[in-house]
């Protein structure tokens, strides 16, 4: 086992790896960029070391030189970042140090979404209708170009989904409901993905009506062994991102859950898989499962399989990078009970969830048993505005479905976040909604929540009297004082210009 | 005491409000007569509420600055504020309503309705304990309407000056 280990990351995720980190006796690195200085993840590490280039987290030069220097055996990637860039990956496989990660040739077959769909096919597992040729989109779009994507799309036929060729995290995925909005969707997707991956290949899928986005999560060890832990449902997407997700999901007879983790497991080995992954499946209305990608990293959404399993993932990802097998067997997973998981993100449901970053004034946590939060956030810490806005993943486990729901909203309920706006309202309308209690919803769900559940009346009314309090509470402020803050209206002249 | 109208998601109610002497943090409130007792841990002027119980119900709430909404629960409740033993709509600045932070003589008018104002100027000159105070505007815009002339003597709170 390494007895240093460098965590090429920040926030929520950086604490999480530490912690296993921790656990197994390993030191952990951390790194930071200026604005992080104070963060937890610098907190709580054996070492930290300031990233002095511009390039920060995203800086693979950097990131190897300062394992060099602190003498650290391996990197953890994290998600985001250098979590799958096959360049880094390489650069860390002739360096000697280990990347705890699939390695690099794995990373970009996953990548390349067209081929890895094409060798699904080949294999006899189903995939959804898409474009077998990527539109280069380096050069602008010519007349000719739009015509060829027009013809493609009609082909198809609408609604469709303009897909980055080597995306992930929700970046320059698309939906295109008619022909007049193609073009302008293909500009828009070319312009995002080639912003973050520098990658501006886009192909068109079909879109599957009322579909549920389904996912196996999966570990492979270099002797060859391959095992799942079980499925998640992640529908309930807003741009892309997993708000909340469950373990397992809902509604699947036996025969299916057991047909969709064979499958999961089949593809995987197609890709000689290595290390902790994700594959993902979209299943339509009448139960048939689609192969999307494979995610070649670990996911914000591990936790929920962590609580159902009572695996710690990262722990296997760091093992297996050391060279060892996996620590269980397949028939030692054992998933037992019922898992959620809410993405807490620092946005502003009432200005278009806008980030909002800010210091956090309040952070109280919910408690309890079978209750996990992963996050960086404390009282007087920063949320900086550079970043993703994810502030913490909340975690929760019942014995059945019915109770895990339950304790999600009083858990929900509990959580008190003051400095910045948060999409807790948002979370507690989800879980809220009368879908989700069934466990019957699919990718639509977020856009047709419940009308929010009107207050009682006597709520209504006692809020009335605690806003009539605050007015008077906010009166006294402005009485004795003599305010000097520019903005308060008050500035002293002298009396000389008078 | 004081006697103010609250309307909550269009809804409008009249309430008193008294603090009690002996303990800041406790309030009792008169609505739909009946009488409320209001507990506000910490009632600090300085500092927004975050929770406070009402009757024996307790609530964690989110003010907007100017009391135009109340995030509780799920829910953001849409808020406007009537005292009804002022003639001012809404108490707190910030909102573009310039009022007198505290009483005194109005010496100098800076500005006339429909100038344009940037934040931080100069809009209306006030003479109060023997020193000259420049009031200023709080936030850019144009000037709505102006309220005082030069050698008025103004109450604490009466509107001088609206941006808009």
């Amino acid at each position: 086992m390494f007895n240093k280990l460098l965590i090429a990351n920040r926030g929520a995720i950086a604490v999480r790896i530490i912690r296993t980190c921790r656990e197994m006796g390993v030191a952990a690195v951390a790194v930071f960029d200026e604005g992080d200085r104070s963060s937890l993840h610098v907190r709580l590490a054996d070492e930290c070391v300031q990233l002095q280039t511009p390039g920060g987290y995203l800086d693979g030069d950097e990131i190897l030189r300062i394992a060099k220097q602190t003498g650290a055996e391996a990197i953890h990637p994290g998600y985001g970042f250098l979590a799958e860039r096959p360049e880094f990956i390489r650069a860390c496989e002739e360096a000697g140090i280990a990347f705890v990660g699939p390695p690099s040739g794995a990373v970009a077959a996953c990548q390349a979404k067209i081929d890895a769909m094409e060798r699904v096919r080949a294999a006899g597992y189903r995939i959804p209708v898409h474009t077998r040729t990527a539109l280069d989109a380096t050069t602008a779009l010519n007349d000719e170009e739009a015509r060829q994507l027009l013809d493609q799309a009609q082909e198809l036929g609408y609604p469709l989904a303009v897909k980055s060729c080597s995306g992930g995290r929700g970046r320059g995925t698309r939906v295109v409901e008619e022909a007049d909005a193609l073009i302008e969707s293909v500009r828009q997707a070319r312009r995002e993905t080639g912003n973050v991956y520098g990658d501006r290949r886009i192909y068109l899928e079909k879109i599957i009506p009322g579909a549920r986005h389904l996912e196996v999560q999966v570990l492979g060890d270099s002797q060859g062994r391959i095992l799942h832990l079980g499925d998640r449902d992640g529908s309930l997407q807003r741009n892309n991102q997993k708000m909340v997700g469950e373990a397992p999901a809902p509604n699947l007879a036996p025969a299916q859950r057991s047909e969709l983790w064979e499958t999961a497991l089949g593809i995987a080995r197609l890709f000689d898989y290595q290390g902790a992954g994700t594959v993902e499946f979209l299943m339509d209305s009448e139960g048939a499962f689609y192969f999307t990608e494979i995610k070649a990293r670990i996911q914000v959404e591990h936790p929920v399989t962590e609580m159902a399993t009572g695996v710690d993932i990262v722990r296997e990802q760091i093992r297996i990078a050391a060279g060892l097998p996996l620590s269980l067997a397949q028939e030692a997973v054992n998933m037992r009970g019922w898992a959620i998981q809410c993405r807490i993100n620092a946005e502003d449901p009432w200005n278009h969830y806008l980030p909002s970053p800010g210091v956090l004034r309040r952070f109280r946590m919910p408690g309890g048993a079978h209750l996990r939060v992963d996050t960086y956030g404390c009282a007087g810490c920063a949320v900086p505005v550079e970043y993703d806005p994810i502030l913490a993943t909340l975690v929760v486990w019942g014995e059945d479905r019915d109770l895990a729901v339950r304790r999600m909203a009083r858990a929900l309920d509990e959580f008190t976040i003051r400095g910045v706006q948060t999409n807790l309202t948002l979370l507690r309308q989800i879980i809220g909604d009368s879908r989700l209690a069934g466990g019957v919803y699919d990718t639509s769900l977020l856009g047709r929540l419940d009308a929010a559940q009107p207050e009682s009346d006597k709520s209504e009314r006692d809020l009335a009297v605690a806003a009539a309090v605050a007015y008077v509470l906010r009166n006294q402020a402005q009485t004795p004082v003599i305010p000097e803050r520019l903005f308060s209206g008050w500035h002293r002249a002298s009396r000389a210009t008078s | 005491m004081s006697k103010i109208a609250v309307t909550i998601d269009g809804r409008t109610y009249e309430i008193d409000v008294r603090q009690h002497a002996a303990d800041p943090t406790e309030f009792s409130a008169t609505v739909d007569g009946e009488e409320i007792d209001v507990y506000v841990p910490g009632a600090d002027p300085s500092q927004p509420i975050e929770w406070l119980v009402v009757g024996r119900r307790p609530y964690e709430v989110v003010f907007d600055r100017n009391l135009r909404w109340v995030q509780s629960g799920r829910r953001r409740h849409h808020l406007e504020l009537h005292d009804m033993e002022s003639s001012f709509a809404r108490p707190v600045s910030g909102d573009g309503r310039i009022k007198a932070p505290i009483p005194g003589l109005i010496t100098r008018v800076l500005v006339e309705p429909g100038q344009q104002v940037t934040a931080g100027q100069s809009v209306v000159v006030l003479e109060a304990m023997k020193m000259e105070n420049e009031i200023r505007a709080p936030r850019s815009g144009v000037v709505l309407r102006v309220d005082v002339q030069p050698g008025q003597s103004v109450a604490l709170d009466a509107m001088l000056v609206e941006i808009g």
